[in-house]
């Protein structure tokens, strides 16, 4: 954990170039403690003690409808290892998240960089914002009914420019993921573009002026300047969209199970962790096995995100 | 404070074709992208404004082909019992309270946005500005509530909410978030720390404590981010289901919209989808947010461009 | 000096919070507190009670106000309804919070967990001391609410049982009566007269019959019968009348700890399915998957189905455009038709605060008093013989003939809902195995097997 803190908060501890002396301006603890208690309060409760309560039950077969259960040790993640389902399940939501985080980061760095040298109009940003405004689960089945096999108006007009006949895109084993992930990648792209676009706005007018002297073209502009420069607040977004991604749920839930449907199906197809985990407490009353795949998935999140950060030296921006 | 790059966007590369080319293609994706934005939006009103058995005949013209007030009147409780069945097919007194619904939702959403924002951007301050023991040891920590599956925590706080007598209440719905989330200081610290600090080391030499730095320097020029936060976190408020499911079901006094809205679409009878009243009931429940959107949308913008303070 | 008196503010308004973190602590170190249920019907009192099923909500609305002003002036009911999947979740955290309803609507596949959890109020002594007739309601249902144990866990509010539903229309257009089909005959190798029923009944898009020659299987425009569903484990609506009348039974007990789910009885059956399905008489699964087998049926893409009895005042509802009338289901190689024999209960938690008010409650729901108002919304068939006249009568008034889901009540032709303590993961071992054969991805042969022992090592253990 030490390791990754000269990445995550660097750039302030940086000596000043005028050597300024700054001892009184940084404070330290007695005053830091008065900054932090509040969110400190919010933190203990009601996330650390959920995890901490969450690790200890993953070594008990807690029952969630009895509320009660006994210690089993490493039971649970014995269970865990030789468990071809969590393994299924953690496989697909990796398919997910790249096909998820791949599109939806290029398109947002897009139309980020797209609104910041093309137009400034607001009426644009906010249109673009829009779909994210909608509740997941609204989202799902808009989807669902655009989508439809036989009368959605987009599978209508994919037929229309030719396209084949056969477009189930939720009941096919091998469509379901990708048109999930499709899904949520249009909801979050504008969403993901505007956090880009605020960190964007750091970066002065004057350099692209200079560079557009020298005869840069936009896209030279774009790699040379805009990408670099962009890095803290790209790290802000993938590290969040990443794990949002990591735990998509609800929209799995309510366009796989919606009508006809089993949540996770076609055949599985669609059974992500966190669905999984969904399922293993609520439908299982096993909310000891629920606990051990949970913290699995923190792991492999604390792990990604570690690298995540250090990858984009998140704390620093070239131009700082 | 100068608006130093607000007028980039006629300038560059307008001295050659190929740049020309490049800009035109550039007016086109956005186009395609805003429409592919947009259109699902067009589609929901206008799946609002038909009737559901024309739904599902197959018509896909780009007006509602049995264009009918009906939806939105029976979501907003309004629809007579005659019209209930031209709408449904059945004599169902389906409906909610909107405007009670809407209150909830603007309380729940308006108290959770300024306890989290404001104590957020204290918490981010202190993770960007002080410097003290183990601190990125604690941001760290803080980041990884970023991690841990709201599933998780969802039974462990609904016990702590029985305990403390607070479920079917507005603390009940509102504590979780109204401290801090991991996202909300994760997102300020990292424009914080983009602030420069001439600013504040003045204000300090001057003699001016922490906490007026805090208030009289750091939060007017983080305005603009504060803004953009307290937007996403009122969205993610607005539209928070499965918390208010659990810890309020009893209680319609609290209840938001989204809860009291999926209430009204599996109340009413019948196997298909009822997606006329529930893309109505979705727009009718979207609105307020967009409203507030739109009105805080072009301070947004504004204050967005100053790129602080160079 | 301005920052400390601002501080000092703060500091104000921060040990509310500090306040509120002791009791989050306090309140996670001590566990759930009993409370000792004061058993008195003398003070006013209000008892929480869920349901899902919003068409039924106003008729339990009327008996809820019937009871208090008629029964127990002191006990107010309060009535919560919520959608089938919330419903679940909900009392699931309910019950993990102690904060459960103190009633509930309860089903045959999940309470088993409820039991076994020890969540359920037993209502042996209750029922002993009030002197409820257990035997007032059809022969069986009260049986089902009871654990090995001999506990009671819910007095019976309704029955269901499945039953062909036709459209009429397409049945005229064919020159096929609903008697045809009440004396059609199935069997798993050629499908009997029934499966030849289908066939005259499934159109291609020239308008070709499917018992014609150059049916095109590959472009139907009207599916001779279509499923309802999903198969899942036990095929309520779909395959479980077909597989029954083949001999087949899920488990030979309720509560027993194995299953027969490699029986050849259901292997044929679920492959009989899949194979009419691949030559295009019976809706592709994908179909029924994204838009829902009865909406499918509504909008005239299949002309039969089988369906349950709770949906029949929405197939024979005025908004429906479709012409329908129920038959019987077809007799299988048995001899005999077999519907599944399900229905609800209420059941009272342990989270009750006053469990005599409850157990006012339930015994209400239970008595002809309240069973014959919601037999009149003709929505259910009530538990109680002559409350499910009554909504047969109902049924009769609007004009529609329910009797092929009453006539397998009357003379034994239904089998129970089989009934065990891990519903919810058989449906998790057995679902997709089903989705995967009605693809034609695999055959019942091939797939059931394994999973049928990996159900067996689940109730096993």
């Amino acid at each position: 954990m030490t390791a990754v803190s000269p990445d995550v908060g660097a750039s302030e501890t940086r000596p000043k170039p005028s050597g300024k002396k700054v001892q009184n301006l940084t404070g330290g603890w007695p005053v830091a403690f008065w900054f932090l208690l509040p969110s400190m309060v919010g933190f203990l409760v009601f996330f650390l003690l959920p995890t901490i309560r969450g690790f200890y039950l993953s070594f008990t077969d807690w029952n969630l409808i009895g509320n009660n259960g006994k210690f089993i040790g490493l039971e649970n993640y014995e269970k865990l290892a030789g468990d071809d389902q969590f393994y299924a399940s953690m496989w697909r939501t990796l398919k997910y998240v790249v096909i998820n985080i791949g599109s939806q980061t290029v398109i947002a760095v897009l139309i980020a960089s797209m609104m910041d040298r093309l137009t400034r109009s607001s009426v644009i940003r906010g249109a673009l914002l829009l779909p994210w405004l909608m509740p997941n689960v609204v989202v799902a089945l808009l989807w669902l009914w655009m989508l439809d096999g036989s009368i959605g108006v987009v599978t209508e007009f994919l037929k229309f420019i030719g396209f084949s006949d056969d477009l189930a895109f939720f009941t096919d084993t091998g469509k379901v993921i990708p048109t999930i992930a499709a899904i949520n990648t249009w909801k979050y792209m504008g969403y993901t573009a505007l956090l880009m676009f605020a960190g964007l706005q750091t970066i002065p007018g004057t350099v692209y002026e200079a560079a557009a002297m020298d005869g840069a073209t936009e896209f030279q502009m774009f790699r040379k300047i805009t990408l670099p420069l962009m890095r803290p607040v790209l790290a802000l977004v993938l590290v969040i969209t990443m794990i949002g991604s990591f735990q998509v749920f609800d929209t799995v839930l309510v366009a796989t199970g919606g009508f006809g449907g089993q949540p996770g199906g076609p055949v599985n197809a669609s059974k992500v962790i966190y669905l999984y985990i969904y399922q293993n407490a609520f439908n299982f009353n096993d909310l000891g096995y629920a606990a051990a795949l949970s913290v699995i998935l923190v792991l492999i999140l604390i792990i990604v995100t570690f690298f995540q950060l250090k990858l984009l030296r998140a704390g620093e921006s070239d131009l700082a | 404070m100068s608006t130093t790059s607000g007028n980039m966007a006629g300038t560059a590369g307008s001295g050659t074709i190929g740049a020309r080319v490049g800009r035109l293609t550039a007016w086109v994706i956005l186009a395609l992208i805003i429409f592919i934005s947009l259109f699902p939006f067009y589609w929901a009103l206008r799946t609002g404004l038909t009737f559901n058995r024309a739904l599902l005949t197959g018509d896909q013209s780009i007006l509602p082909p049995d264009l009918t007030w009906l939806n939105f009147k029976r979501v907003l409780g309004l629809a007579s019992d005659a019209e209930m069945v031209q709408a449904t097919g059945f004599e169902n007194s389906a409906s909610f309270d909107y405007l009670l619904a809407l209150r909830n939702s603007m309380i729940i959403a308006t108290v959770i946005t300024i306890g989290q924002v404001f104590f957020s951007a204290m918490a981010a301050y202190a993770f960007s500005r002080l410097r003290f023991k183990g601190r990125d040891q604690l941001f760290f920590l803080y980041l990884t509530g970023l991690m841990v599956p709201p599933i998780f925590a969802l039974i462990p706080n609904l016990i702590l909410m029985k305990n403390l007598g607070w479920l079917n209440s507005f603390q009940g719905v509102i504590a979780p978030f109204f401290l801090m989330t991991p996202f909300a200081v994760f997102f300020l610290r990292q424009f914080f720390l983009g602030i420069n600090r001439s600013l504040e080391e003045a204000a300090i030499i001057d003699g001016a404590g922490h906490f007026t730095v805090f208030r009289r320097v750091i939060l007017p020029i983080a305005a603009p981010q504060m803004v953009t936060l307290a937007v996403l976190t009122y969205v993610t408020a607005w539209n928070e289901f499965l918390w208010p499911l659990v810890v309020a079901p009893q209680e319609e006094n609290v209840q938001p919209l989204t809860v009291a809205l999926n209430a009204f679409t599996t109340q009413v009878p019948g196997t298909q989808p009822d997606w006329s009243g529930l893309m109505a009931g979705t727009l009718l429940a979207a609105l307020p947010v967009l409203v507030i959107f739109i009105a805080f949308g072009r301070r947004l913008v504004d204050s967005i461009q100053f790129s602080g303070i160079k | 000096m301005e920052e400390i008196s601002n501080m000092l503010r703060e500091i104000k308004k921060l040990r509310l919070l500090a306040v509120l973190a002791a009791m989050a602590l306090a309140a996670a170190a001590c566990g759930s507190d009993g409370d000792d249920a004061a058993a008195s019907l003398d003070e006013p009192v209000t008892i929480d009670y869920w349901l899902w099923d919003g068409n039924q909500q106003p008729f339990y609305e009327t008996c809820a106000a019937d009871f208090t002003a008629n029964v127990q002036p002191n006990v107010t009911v309060n009535i919560e309804q919520f959608g089938w999947g919330d419903y679940w979740t909900g009392l699931t955290a309910a019950f993990a919070s102690d904060s459960a309803p103190d009633v509930f609507t309860d089903h045959l596949a999940r309470y088993p967990e409820f039991v076994e959890s020890g969540v359920l109020v037993s209502l042996n002594d209750f029922v002993e001391r009030d002197g409820v007739d257990v035997n007032q309601y059809f022969p069986g249902l009260a049986e089902l609410w009871t654990s090995p144990d001999g506990d009671r866990f819910g007095l019976p509010k309704d029955f269901d049982t499945i039953a062909m539903v036709l459209n009429t229309d397409m049945l005229a257009d064919a020159g096929i009566s609903v008697d045809d089909f009440n004396n059609a005959t199935w069997n798993p190798q050629d499908g009997g007269t029934w499966g030849e029923l289908i066939q005259r009944l499934t159109i291609d898009a020239n308008g070709v019959r499917g018992n014609e020659d150059g049916f095109d299987s590959s472009n139907v425009a009207v599916y001779g019968f279509g499923l309802e569903g999903n198969f899942g484990a036990f095929g309520q609506t779909t395959f479980s009348a077909f597989a029954a009348s083949n001999g087949y039974q899920a488990t030979d007990e309720p509560w027993a700890d194995s299953a027969n789910f490699g029986d050849e009885a259901l292997i044929e059956t679920i492959q009989w399915f899949a194979d009419w399905i691949a030559a295009g008489y019976i809706t592709p699964i994908e179909d029924v998957e994204s838009l829902g087998g009865t909406t499918i049926f509504q909008n005239g893409g299949a002309a039969t189905q089988t369906n349950g009895s709770w949906m029949i005042s929405t197939l024979s509802g005025d908004a429906t455009e479709v012409p329908v009338e129920y038959g019987a289901l077809p007799v299988g190689p048995i001899g005999e038709r077999r519907s599944m024999f399900n229905g609800l209960a209420d059941s009272i938690t342990t989270s009750a605060e006053n469990p005599e008010a409850a157990w006012e409650w339930v015994k209400y729901m239970a008595s002809p008093a309240c069973q014959e108002v919601v037999g009149g919304g003709a929505v259910v068939f009530p538990a109680i013989p002559s409350a499910a006249d009554i909504a047969e009568a109902a049924h009769a008034s609007n004009g529609v003939d329910v009797s092929a889901f009453k006539v397998h009540v009357d003379e034994g032709t239904t089998f129970l809902f089989p009934i065990t303590d891990s519903a919810s993961r058989i449906e998790d071992a057995m679902g997709p195995v089903m989705q995967q054969i009605l693809r034609n991805e695999g055959t019942a042969a091939d797939l059931i097997p394994p999973a049928a022992e990996e159900i067996n090592s689940i109730l096993g253990s």
